[in-house]
């Protein structure tokens, strides 16, 4: 078994007005990645490469031990794919759908096909059209889940969702995640929806991945702090300081490689650390992606 | 190429057609039920119903299958499916070929069961009723190759006027090729040389467009 779920290397696919630019990417099978970016960031257009429906320009792509496109089928039956612009047929009716789904994977899973139609309080005859778009995002993952697949691909899933039919959503992936096998890849702009999930956190940012690691060392790494200078003395030279904001008696430091040495290296040096504050991810990646929007423009 | 996948999206077009087609079944029925009441305005009226209803169900399936897949988004749906793009292509030209096919053979042969009816349609029509149904198939091909290709209701409107121009200028085409005029009006079936010529080139134009139709779709990089 390949323990690489998904893999991407010197991935480039150029349009006329948008270039995903050499993108390595690694998901190792049984973990979860969170896939942030801005609109327009190029999170689906890397996701479209992965499923096989856009083929790149150059570099190469395995998902599940399958080249791709060439081996978009064989690879796509192992895969459970839903994003937020994808649409069911309005004139048939859910039932039918899982009928459709049912005789194409020898895995559907119908008691957990059910048990999730109870649980997103679907009903198997109302016809699609007649669905609002929470149940419609539902009845997707309902399809995507109950075929179990080895990896689940969720694109904005949760865009557009109202606040019950996101927790709804987030919940049954919640779920999901005790099935150690199966390894999933979540893109999305909210980031307070990919860190309750994911594992693995991956930024992107114009076309570029700007950062990839494991969320808890992000959540470790990134600190903001709150320095308080005495007069005439310089801000400490420190490691992995990409922002300095409020004013020069009392500068705020925002910290992309934290390290506890680095109060006491303050403090040695006469600065007092009035405190050091965590950063949701929301504020981990918003620094991040400025950051490295001031240095290409510089 | 993996035929159970592309029989089950050939069945599931069929499926969610299938009220398309029956209503131009029924509408097709009521055509030759007012060409049977006799007379040449119920023979005129009841054909052109007949040819209208098979456009319609050319130009709907087409559009209705190919481009409001992309249009209504469930491209994304049938393309997250194991399947390739090759067998998509397969899938959608030969599923909604099949699908048209079923109104088309059950009036043409309506029509020309008509034939056998005594004091019916003159027998020396039956030439050129075959080459007009056939023409009737090449431009549907047309369309839902167009459909199938550019994804684009513009260019498939346009296809559908092509194809119904075709229509018509063959029409006025065959019916004045001497070796098909000349046995028209009588009262047995004449099939001259040209006859077959003119059919031959419509199953080489419905051929040619099957093959530029693969050739374009396996150019394509971006499926979504």
């Amino acid at each position: 078994m390949n323990d690489i779920a998904v893999q991407f290397e010197g991935v480039s696919k150029k349009y006329a007005h948008f270039a995903l630019d050499n993108i390595d990417l690694e998901l190792p099978a049984g973990s979860i990645m969170g896939f942030i970016g801005a609109n327009g960031a190029g999170k689906s257009t890397t996701i479209r490469i992965l499923m096989g429906l856009v083929r790149q320009d150059s570099g190469s792509v395995n998902v599940l031990g399958h080249p791709m496109p060439a081996q978009q089928a064989a690879a796509k039956l192992d895969i459970g794919f839903v994003s937020e612009d994808m649409r069911l047929y309005g004139t048939a009716t859910v039932a039918w759908h899982m009928e459709f789904i049912r005789s194409i994977y020898p895995r559907w899973d119908q008691p957990y096909a059910e048990k999730l139609l109870q649980r997103f309080d679907l009903k198997a005859q109302q016809k699609v059209k007649g669905l609002s778009h929470g149940q419609r995002v539902k009845a997707a993952l309902l399809l995507a889940l109950a075929r179990r697949p080895r990896l689940l691909v969720l694109d904005e899933p949760t865009t557009g969702l109202d606040p019950v039919a996101r927790h709804e959503v987030l919940g049954e992936l919640m779920a999901v995640l005790a099935d150690e096998e199966r390894t999933i890849l979540f893109s999305s702009h909210n980031t307070k929806d990919v860190e309750q999930i994911s594992d693995v956190i991956t930024f992107i940012d114009r076309g570029k991945i700007i950062d990839s690691d494991d969320k808890e060392i992000f959540l470790d790494r990134w600190r903001r702090m709150r320095l308080v200078l005495p007069q005439d003395t310089a801000l400490p030279s420190l490691p992995g300081v990409i922002d300095v904001g409020g004013s020069t008696r009392l500068p705020v430091l925002t910290v992309s490689r934290f390290e506890p040495a680095m109060v006491s290296l303050c403090q040695d040096m006469g600065v007092t650390v009035n405190a050091v504050d965590p950063m949701t991810l929301e504020e981990i990646f918003v620094a991040n992606v400025q950051c490295r929007r001031e240095t290409q423009a510089v | 190429m993996n035929y159970s996948m592309i029989k089950i999206l050939m069945f599931k077009d069929w499926y969610l057609q299938r009220w398309s087609v029956a209503a131009s079944l029924l509408g097709g029925v009521v055509a030759l039920g007012i060409v049977c009441t006799g007379g040449n305005a119920a023979f005129f009226m009841g054909l052109l119903l007949l040819i209208t209803c098979l456009i319609a169900v050319g130009a709907q399936l087409a559009v209705a299958t190919m481009v409001n897949e992309r249009k209504e988004q469930t491209l994304a749906f049938v393309m997250s499916l194991p399947i390739s793009y090759r067998e998509y292509t397969v899938a959608k030209l030969l599923g909604t070929l099949l699908v048209f096919m079923v109104p088309w053979l059950v009036l043409v042969l309506g029509s020309l069961a008509l034939f056998a009816v005594p004091h019916g349609v003159p027998h020396g029509l039956l030439p050129f009723a075959i080459i007009m149904s056939t023409e009737i198939l090449v431009s549907t091909c047309l369309v839902v190759c167009t459909a199938l290709v550019t994804e684009s209701q513009g260019w498939t409107v346009a296809a559908i006027m092509v194809g119904n121009i075709a229509i018509n200028v063959i029409g006025y085409f065959v019916a004045h090729v001497a070796g098909i005029a000349k046995g028209m009006g009588g009262s047995t079936v004449s099939w001259s040389s040209a006859a077959s010529t003119v059919l031959l080139s419509e199953f080489a134009l419905i051929a040619l467009f099957l093959i530029l139709t693969f050739f374009f779709q396996s150019r394509k990089i971006d499926f979504l």
